[in-house]
């Protein structure tokens, strides 16, 4: 069963990798896998050369001025401004297919819409944004129905300078056999589905392919190819504008809706529309048995004609439809609309990413989509906080009945009880190869014992391939919809995502949503913290784990801390502290007098302390550690500040500041959200900081830097401001050993490792008996029991909690 | 913009200044580049050679802004355009200049200061002129910034007369005017306004005369003079003095006026223009430097810059502190980096030239802000950062006391200097101190004092 519901991007090699699929080989296929994309780039190798060829030649036909050598090969002007170029948004560059294009100019939104579907987003700030032609970006414009002409005859129209020869022959080489092919499910049956009758005459010549046809009695023929109207949307996905208003009755009313969905690109390329001869107003296609898909797509894959998988939802009449509709007070924004439109172009369900700003409704998108395709649903998520969020969120704003919903974690291990129903879990949940208790192997037997219409993948950027692959070869899924907020890794495995999920179907803009007050306006800053003399003596001497605990303990920086949290306590905000590395985290916490959240804290403390930062005006500060990068939803939040984080992650610089982009009060007048970046100077911390906030800057933030906080020496019960008491804080950060520098392991976006097994491991550890060595030196042992002593002191010693426990 | 031009003026002996106040053009051209507000008081008092009042004079402005008051009657007074008598509380205005004032502004007599047109039809039109200027000014512009580049071919160096005056002012340096480099003080005035660019290059020039033993005032006169033409004609050449001759020649290398050499006519150019207009537009509108006063520079907050330009100059000029990536037709892409502003500071250009310069050539999509800011704060802030980075080490010229016999004789000297606050370092378990150079002459007093009893 699951063989036949691969993802549309797989590729030859990749497949053999599923088809020998068992927990066994997934080592060494993970190593394998990065090297896919690569791959498939290197068709973009030839071109390059053509390009510098091109380049070269044209060179030495002009004559190039003084300045021509500062450039070197980044010289175009040899390419001639078209007579109206002031008119036109963008330039092209043919050396790297980068676009650059003017914001101001009055043609610019429509050229932002049509860019966001070829390109790549590179920086988007106010006036001239970056975008970037890859071959994956092209896969995802082809995959959402655009054709090789329309992409370069807009390109043209929109472009100051002609389209450089090397772009298009770059588009063509990656959209000309792309996409053409579509394998569609319809009434239980398999049919490769093409709007161009000789390939698929073509592939009917190929021996291997046209003995694997299957020939019925009951349709009409042309050419042998069985021929059908190209299929229109007269889907409306519910909670959109047009579902309220207009309810679509024939063909014609939404034959309209199609090219409002395409918006803007229709608009400039419909007129290559109406060119187009017959042929493409009716899709050809032939059948082909259930059990040859598998074959029939590597064979396709070997010809070059990789098939793209459609779910024709509608006429699937296998799979028990669930009953789930938005409710009709929920209204999506425009741009969970166009994301939608992007995923449900034809009328069916392709797979792939859509990439929306933190706090910007991903979790209404993926719900909407759920309420289209009203198949049964899995949703994946990283922890358990975000699973009962996900549940939440889906009772809150659509029908389904609570019974429907089955949580799997590894608190709750039920099943939904009719024929169709949605299931939330984790991704370790899931993706657990451990011995597993009785419950849980039996939920999981029930997972991948049925049929899925659809599954979310929530946060999609934080698995590494070994896991997914994993899950998406054990779940069966028609559908793929992958939600993130920040598609960007450290190392380059966001390129898997392409293949394993689908390509990226929509990038919001940040900075638009912002304007729009759909997310909130963020005012970041980074404060430099001069290290104390003393801890800068140290730390020029110490190691670099330890050198990184000094500079995060540095004293000043504590009191910048504490500076702000006063400062924007006065001022009525509610304040999150992160902190990645969690002796830090206590120590802050503990010194301050404000509760905390870590992976070891437990589930229900945890729920708590968030409630109470959520409700308790007595509350306005908690302190957390990576567990609330990604997925706590706390809305109240208005001010953040960091403390110490993970090496130069973009990502999770991006998620944090996600943190407070949905803040409630948004909207008030003349709002702002605080991000606050705390770097001690002259320490390594500097210099990632300034990688890590390269994402956000291409997104348009800017981050100003305070070199002195003004009034923080006069604040009364200052911190560390007698020497003595410095110096007694760098005596016990030296007196730590180095694990404590480390980051927290486990149970954050960046590891596999989930809750569920953290809690696994924690109980195995105990059951383990300890040798006496082990009590005397053993780390872990006395890692342990460190952090345990560490709560119970939390509990006695801070008065907030108690009191909190007290009351319940 | 013409703070350059004033501040010579002031530096001028009152001897001096009074000789230059003969000629009308040069009142005319120092009224111009007065405030509004000296510019009032003085045409209030050219015409009335009786002493006006202070009371007068307080009562021309309300009591918020007395400052701009106070200002402009101390920048009257040391032009010696104005003298005050303490004695009757009242202000007269300097005789000499107040006749040639009212000479240039009745068209008195001396009507031929502002120079003799030609009668006949003009062979020169406006168009050759405006090219003319560019060309000339363009190419010392350009044989400067060339220095700091690979460049693939070189354009012809301008005439050996700037390029002497490039040498001796210090705007380049080398072994001899055809083997030069650009220096520090050089890479500051690329970017400068036009018109600051003029002046600076014209003080040299005043400075260099003045050197050989030309008067000043006369070339002071002429250059006001100059400043005063109407651009388009032609002036005869015939009247003029000798060293006037000369200076015709020089200022013709730098594009300032269109003179050829043994004709007896010349014509002011746009660049002349500048030299007597308070700011540099209007009059620099046809000069392509002139032409980036429109603004074409968008720098985002994200570092990357886009330059909408086609001039090598202005190229070359972002080259100083930018990094080019990539370049269109009509846009320059580059980026503000780290190294390439440490390249700018190395090169003696500070973050406030560079900061400056970015918001004057600001694209017009720049200054429609909320804030007003034409740069980003950030932007800015990074840029000035980057310059503190390298300004850590703090220097203090002192004196170092050691070898001291005894601890006793340590601590007595050592407490001494610290009581009066003179102490910058020291180390007890050496027995060193240093000592701050101007407190230096008591401490030392202290101890001969010391080591005699």
């Amino acid at each position: 069963m699951s063989k036949r519901r691969r993802q549309p991007t797989s590729y030859a090699g990749f497949d053999d990798a599923f088809d020998s699929d068992s927990e066994a080989t997934v080592g060494s296929s993970d190593e394998e896998l990065p090297e896919l994309p690569r791959l498939k780039l290197n068709c973009g190798d030839p071109d390059d050369e053509l390009v510098v060829r091109e380049a070269a030649s044209l060179h030495t036909q002009r004559t190039s001025d003084s300045v021509a050598n500062i450039f070197g090969k980044g010289d175009f002007s040899y390419l001639d401004l078209k007579p109206d170029h002031e008119h036109r948004p963008l330039w092209i560059n043919p050396e790297d297919g980068r676009i650059i294009l003017e914001c101001f100019s009055p043609l610019a939104e429509q050229a932002q819409d049509f860019l966001v579907t070829i390109a790549e987003p590179v920086s988007r700030p106010a006036h001239i944004h970056e975008y970037r032609i890859t071959t994956y970006s092209l896969y995802a414009a082809v995959s959402v129905g655009l054709e090789t002409e329309d992409i370069i005859s807009v390109l043209n129209r929109l472009s100051k300078v002609p389209v450089p020869k090397s772009v298009v022959a770059f588009v063509h080489t990656c959209t000309v056999s792309y996409g053409k092919v579509k394998l569609v499910l319809k009434h239980n049956r398999y049919f490769v589905e093409s709007a161009h009758a000789e390939i698929l005459q073509m592939m009917l010549r190929d021996p291997v392919l046209s003995n694997l046809r299957i020939v019925g009695g009951d349709q009409t023929f042309r050419d042998g190819l069985l021929v059908q109207p190209r299929p229109i949307n007269d889907l409306v996905i519910p909670g959109t504008h047009s579902a309220s208003t207009i309810k679509p009755i024939d063909g014609s009313v939404t034959q309209h809706q199609k090219e409002g969905d395409v918006g803007g690109i229709s608009a400039l390329v419909n007129v290559d529309k109406d060119d187009d001869d017959d042929d493409t107003e009716a899709v050809h296609s032939f059948e082909i048995a259930p059990e040859s898909v598998e074959e029939v797509k590597k064979r396709c894959q070997e010809i070059d004609y990789p098939v793209l998988e459609e779910y024709d939802f509608r006429n699937d009449t296998r799979n028990p439809n669930l009953d789930i509709d938005l409710k009709p007070s929920t209204q999506i924004r425009p741009y969970q609309e166009k994301s939608l439109s992007k995923m449900f172009g034809n009328g069916r369900a392709r797979s792939g990413i859509i990439v929306l700003p933190c706090g910007a409704g991903k979790t209404l998108v993926g719900i909407t989509a759920a309420c289209t395709i009203r198949k049964s649903v899995i949703v994946l998520c990283t922890s358990s906080v975000s699973v009962m969020q996900w549940r939440q969120q889906f009772l809150q704003w659509c029908t389904i009945k609570p019974e429907d919903i089955s949580v799997f974690t590894s608190e709750s291990k039920e099943k939904f009880q009719g024929e169709s129903g949605l299931v939330v879990s984790t991704y370790s949940m899931v993706a657990n190869t451990r011995n597993r208790s009785h419950d849980s192997q039996k939920m999981m037997d029930f997972l991948t014992s049925r049929e899925w219409g659809f599954i979310i993948l929530d946060e999609v950027h934080v698995v590494p391939a070994a896991m997914f692959r994993r899950v998406v070869t054990t779940i069966a899924a028609h559908t793929k919809l992958g939600l993130t907020a920040t598609l960007v890794r450290e190392d380059d495995k966001i390129d898997d995502l392409n293949f394993l999920i689908g390509p990226k179907l929509y990038e919001a803009n940040w900075m638009d949503l912002a304007q729009k007050g759909h997310i909130a306006n963020v005012q970041c800053a980074e404060v430099w913290c001069p290290m104390t003399s003393e801890f800068y003596q140290e730390y020029i001497v110490a190691d670099p784990r330890k050198g990184m605990l000094l500079y995060i303990m540095n004293p000043t920086k504590f009191q910048a801390c504490q500076f702000l949290i006063e400062y924007h306590e006065r001022r009525g905000d509610k304040i999150i502290v992160f902190s990645d590395n969690v002796y830090a985290l206590k120590a802050y916490a503990l010194k301050l007098g404000k509760p905390f959240i870590f992976g070891a804290t437990p589930q229900q403390e945890r729920m708590t302390i968030l409630k109470n930062f959520q409700f308790n005006d007595a509350v306005n500060t908690i302190f957390l550690s990576k567990v609330g990068d990604t997925s706590i939803d706390l809305p109240e939040a208005t001010c953040l500040i960091q403390i110490s984080s993970h090496y130069g992650s973009r990502r999770q610089e991006a998620q944090r500041l996600g943190r407070i982009l949905r803040a409630k009060r948004r909207n008030d007048e003349g709002f702002n959200a605080f991000f606050y970046s705390l770097v001690s100077k002259d320490t390594l911390e500097m210099y990632y900081s300034t990688k890590r906030q390269a994402f956000l800057v291409d997104q348009g933030y800017a981050f100003k830097v305070i070199t002195h906080l003004l009034g923080m020496e006069k604040l009364p019960n200052l911190a560390y401001s007698l020497l003595s008491e410095r110096k007694e804080l760098l005596q016990m950060v030296l007196l730590q050993s180095e694990d404590a520098a480390g980051l927290e392991i486990g149970d954050d976006a960046d590891s596999a490792v989930g809750r569920g097994q953290l809690k696994s491991s924690k109980v195995k550890a105990r059951k383990t008996q300890g040798s006496l060595a082990s009590l005397a030196g053993g780390e872990d042992m006395a890692y342990i029991e460190y952090n345990k002593s560490k709560n119970k002191e939390l509990k006695k010693h801070h008065p907030v909690i108690s009191k909190l426990y007290y009351k319940k | 913009m013409v703070g350059g031009v004033r501040d010579y003026l002031e530096s001028l002996p009152e001897a001096v200044l009074t000789r230059l106040f003969q000629s009308p053009a040069s009142c005319l051209a120092i009224l111009r580049l007065l405030s509004p507000l000296a510019k009032t008081y003085l045409l209030d008092m050219v015409f009335t050679d009786a002493p006006v009042s202070l009371d007068r004079i307080d009562q021309l402005v309300k009591p918020e802004h007395r400052s701009a008051q106070v200002e402009a009657i101390e920048k009257l007074r040391h032009l010696h355009l104005i003298k005050e008598r303490y004695a009757s509380k009242t202000i007269v205005a300097n005789s000499t200049f107040c006749t040639s004032l009212r000479c240039a502004l009745t068209a008195g007599p001396a009507n031929e200061k502002f120079g003799v047109p030609c009668d006949d039809r003009s062979s020169v039109t406006m168009d050759f002129l405006t090219e003319y200027s560019r060309t000339k000014w363009e190419s010392i512009l350009h044989f400067m910034v060339q220095s700091t580049i690979e460049i693939a071919e070189s354009l012809p160096p301008p005439a050996t007369g700037a390029l002497n005056l490039l040498q001796q002012s210090g705007l380049m340096a080398g072994p001899s005017p055809t083997r030069l480099h650009i220096t520090s003080e050089g890479f500051q005035f690329l970017l400068q306004d036009p018109n600051t660019q003029v002046w600076s290059l014209l003080l040299h020039y005043l400075h260099l005369a003045s050197k050989i033993g030309r008067d000043e005032v006369d070339v002071l006169n002429f250059i006001f003079m100059l400043g005063s033409l109407e651009v388009g004609k032609e002036y005869a050449a015939q009247d003029i003095s000798p060293t006037q001759q000369q200076i015709l020649v020089d200022v013709a290398d730098l594009g300032i006026i269109y003179h050829v050499p043994e004709s007896k006519r010349f014509a002011p150019t746009p660049l002349a223009q500048i030299l007597t207009s308070e700011n540099g537009d209007g009059a620099a509108e046809n000069t392509d430097a002139g032409k980036s006063l429109k603004g074409f520079i968008i720098l985002e907050t994200n570092f990357r810059m886009y330059a909408y330009t086609d001039s090598t100059l202005q190229i070359c000029i972002l080259n100083l502190f930018c990094d080019l990536k990539s370049r269109f037709s009509n846009l320059v892409v580059g980026r503000i980096s780290r190294e390439s502003v440490r390249r700018a500071f190395h090169n003696g250009i500070t973050a406030d030239q560079i900061i400056q310069y970015l918001t004057v050539h600001a694209h017009d999509q720049m200054k429609q802000t909320d804030s007003g800011q034409i740069l980003a704060p950030t932007i800015s802030d990074q840029i000035k950062l980057w310059q503190l980075e390298l300004d850590r080490f703090v220097s203090n010229s002192g004196f170092l006391y050691r070898d001291f016999a005894t601890a006793q004789e340590y601590n007595l000297i050592v407490n001494y200097a610290q009581e009066m606050g003179a102490l910058m370092w020291k180390n007890d378990s050496r027995r060193m101190f240093f000592v701050d150079r101007d407190s230096n002459r008591k401490v030392l007093e202290y101890v001969n004092r010391k080591m005699t009893s």
